[in-house]
């Protein structure tokens, strides 16, 4: 009965670990797979989303950074955290559809590296900017209070209630995601696009349109993953680029350009993490899940999830 | 060496051109394009850098001494991504790797420096040999994100499973650096004439690092194998189609950069006495690619003037009133205007430049 329970703890906290991953690496995988596009700044996205979300819900006192010595010396409209749920994704998608049409789009026909380039390039921006502006101080994130606290869940007893929520807002973003590609009309013309976008023309569909949606839904997931992650830890302008790393492993273990792969492969690395701190190996967390990437990697370079064309 | 005779009959192919035509433009390029030249230039660069740096520029000693360690990683670099097109988002491990390397050789093996060098340098080889071999089985965003996992790795690795060695989180501190061939105290003064310009024994050994260094990758890349490199940087394909082992070539790409960085590496670890744990964050390969581009990819002397310019910026700017809190903003903005506008760096600008007033030179 006991492993049962610690069975299912590890599982559901791995859920919740990987459920970030999962976010991330969805908008990601679909940016990559579709628009051919390696967005180093999605990093950047889930940044300005974390902060943002800290702007809607709460009022946090500053004691650093450029906004203090101008006289600003709180931050934030104390809206709630459901507002934050709304507003922080239309503001990101917006941002992601600027980015495209502004940056990504001129970079389309220029190799990988440029574009690697660029977005790291654009994070950086990002991440300074925010960091000269409100200080390099960690800024806690509340919960909020209808999810805070414990909840009892059978055979598993007392669960934190905001983890279960974090699994609840992904599950329900990603499935409608997977809706949209899989059962729409735009879905239908942004798989074929994926596959053929030179055929896809040729039939007279114009793709740029449905390009620059894609973007957006991508970076509006990364945002609403600041948001959603941001409670779990405190916001500092360094989280972007920290999450940045096992998004990407995510995406490539999954399959690029394939959702299911990114939830299966953020699920496993959120598993293995949890797993590893509560047998006692802390220290080999971080380890653990880039050698498990890295073998994933070796024996099957397009991710687990992935089809041989899709390697380069 | 095989590619002798190949330079000599290049030179003499330049003179001639150049006694016909005779033009400003072709005797530059001839000069240029001469070894001992380049070695020449960097000579009198080293030596009167530190001069000019510190008497006109607000900088010391011992920022010359670090641009000139990040320059040598930078030209390391820059034979990978400017000449063979790899982006490697990995390469603090072999920059982090062998400053830990030659730290704990230095504390528990010998403190000569040359083989504190030695320990480093050998040791960024080997684990590129084997990141490499791993990463490079796929190109483009793969071969970034894999070596971007490795370096990871390596840096988790460090941080605590590892610690017992390198001492986690607080950075390896127990560095002992004896005196140089057992008689020069590196860490001292030089004597008189030199100290006109200098005025710091560690430097002087960075510097004649630097001038190998230079000398080094110059050789490798006018070379027949440089030239492999060069090709798969314009068309893998077709270089798999002349009959070249593409992957080889990459592999070897990918080592000898590695070296650079391990020579560079094991330096920093003499220059500060310590080894940071940050040394291997997955940043640290970022500002060596900020350095490089920033610089010039494909040019021999561009990394090095981009490592000078980020460290000058980092250490001086920075300290600037107004500035000051913007300097990597400063720097990000720069960055993401040359990847749009200049793909070669400013000293690709300059190269421009310089090719409008003498008149081009195609290569």
């Amino acid at each position: 009965m006991t492993l049962l329970a610690d069975i299912l703890t590890i599982l559901l906290n791995g859920l919740q670990q990987g459920a970030i991953y999962v976010l991330l690496a969805v908008g990601l995988s679909i940016i990559l797979g579709t628009l051919k596009f390696v967005n180093f700044a999605h990093g950047a996205l889930y940044l300005v989303g974390a902060y943002l979300g800290l702007f809607i819900t709460g009022s946090v006192p500053l004691n650093d950074g450029q906004l203090v010595e101008w006289g600003i010396q709180s931050y934030g409209i104390g809206l709630g955290f459901i507002a934050a749920l709304v507003i922080v994704p239309i503001v990101v998608f917006v941002i992601g559809l600027l980015m495209e049409r502004f940056l990504a789009q001129a970079f389309y026909d220029r190799p990988d590296t440029d574009q690697i380039l660029v977005t790291f390039g654009l994070a950086i921006i990002v991440q300074e900017l925010l960091r000269a502006m409100l200080g390099g101080n960690s800024q806690p994130f509340p919960q909020p209070s209808w999810a805070s606290g414990p909840i009892a869940l059978p055979v598993v007893g007392n669960f934190p209630r905001w983890r279960l929520g974090v699994i609840a807002i992904t599950a329900v973003l990603v499935l409608g995601v997977y809706a949209l590609v899989e059962y729409t009309d735009f879905g239908l013309i942004v798989q074929a696009g994926t596959l053929d976008d030179e055929m896809v023309r040729l039939l007279g569909i114009k793709l740029s349109r449905p390009y620059l949606v894609v973007f957006g839904i991508g970076a509006a997931l990364a945002g609403v993953a600041g948001v959603v992650g941001g409670p779990l830890a405190n916001v500092n302008p360094n989280i972007g680029t920290e999450q940045l790393v096992p998004a990407f492993l995510t995406v490539v273990i999954g399959g690029v350009g394939k959702i299911e792969g990114a939830v299966v492969a953020g699920l496993m690395l959120g598993t293995l993490q949890v797993l590893l701190i509560q047998t006692g190996y802390a220290a080999w967390s971080q380890v653990g899940i880039y050698a498990l990437a890295a073998i994933i990697l070796l024996v099957r370079p397009q991710g687990l999830l992935g089809s041989e064309v899709d390697v380069s | 060496m095989s590619d002798e005779p190949r330079d000599a009959t290049a030179t003499a192919a330049a003179d001639a051109e150049a006694e016909v035509t005779g033009g400003l433009g072709d005797r530059w390029a001839s000069f240029r394009d001469r070894e001992i030249s380049t070695v020449l230039l960097t000579v009198v660069g080293v030596a009167v850098f530190p001069f000019l740096f510190n008497n006109f520029l607000n900088g010391y000693t011992q920022l010359a001494t670090l641009i000139l360690i990040y320059g040598i990683f930078a030209v390391g670099f820059d034979i990978l991504l400017g000449y063979t097109g790899l982006l490697s988002f990995g390469h603090a491990v072999f920059f982090g790797g062998a400053a830990y390397a030659a730290g704990i050789f230095s504390a528990s093996v010998s403190s000569s420096p040359l083989l504190v060098l030695l320990a480093g340098t050998v040791f960024a080889v080997l684990m590129a040999w084997i990141v490499g071999f791993l990463s490079l089985r796929r190109g483009g965003i793969y071969f970034a994100i894999l070596t971007l996992t490795f370096g990871q790795m390596s840096f988790y690795l460090a941080a605590s499973p590892l610690a017992f060695l390198t001492n986690g989180e607080n950075g390896f501190t127990s560095v002992d650096i004896g005196h140089l061939l057992g008689v020069i105290d590196i860490h001292g003064g030089v004597p008189f004439p030199l100290s006109m310009l200098v005025d710091n024994m560690l430097y002087v050994f960075v510097a004649v690092m630097t001038v190998l260094s230079v000398a080094m990758a110059n050789r490798i890349l006018h070379s027949p194998y440089g030239t492999v490199f060069r090709a798969i940087r314009e068309n893998e394909r077709r270089a798999e189609f002349v009959g070249l082992d593409v992957w080889r070539y990459k592999l070897m790409a990918f080592i000898i950069s590695a070296a650079f960085a391990g020579i560079a590496g094991s330096l920093f670890t003499i220059e500060g006495n310590y080894v940071p744990l940050q040394s291997l964050y997955w940043t640290e390969s970022g500002r060596i690619v900020i350095m490089t581009v920033l610089g010039g990819v494909g040019s021999l002397f561009g990394p090095l003037f981009g490592a000078g310019l980020y460290l000058y910026i980092e250490n001086i700017v920075s300290g600037f009133e107004t500035l000051g809190p913007f300097w990597h903003l400063i720097l990000g903005i720069v960055f993401v205007v040359a990847v749009v506008l200049f793909p070669n760096g400013i000293w690709g600008g300059i190269d421009y430049v310089r090719d409008m007033v003498v008149g081009g030179e195609d290569e």
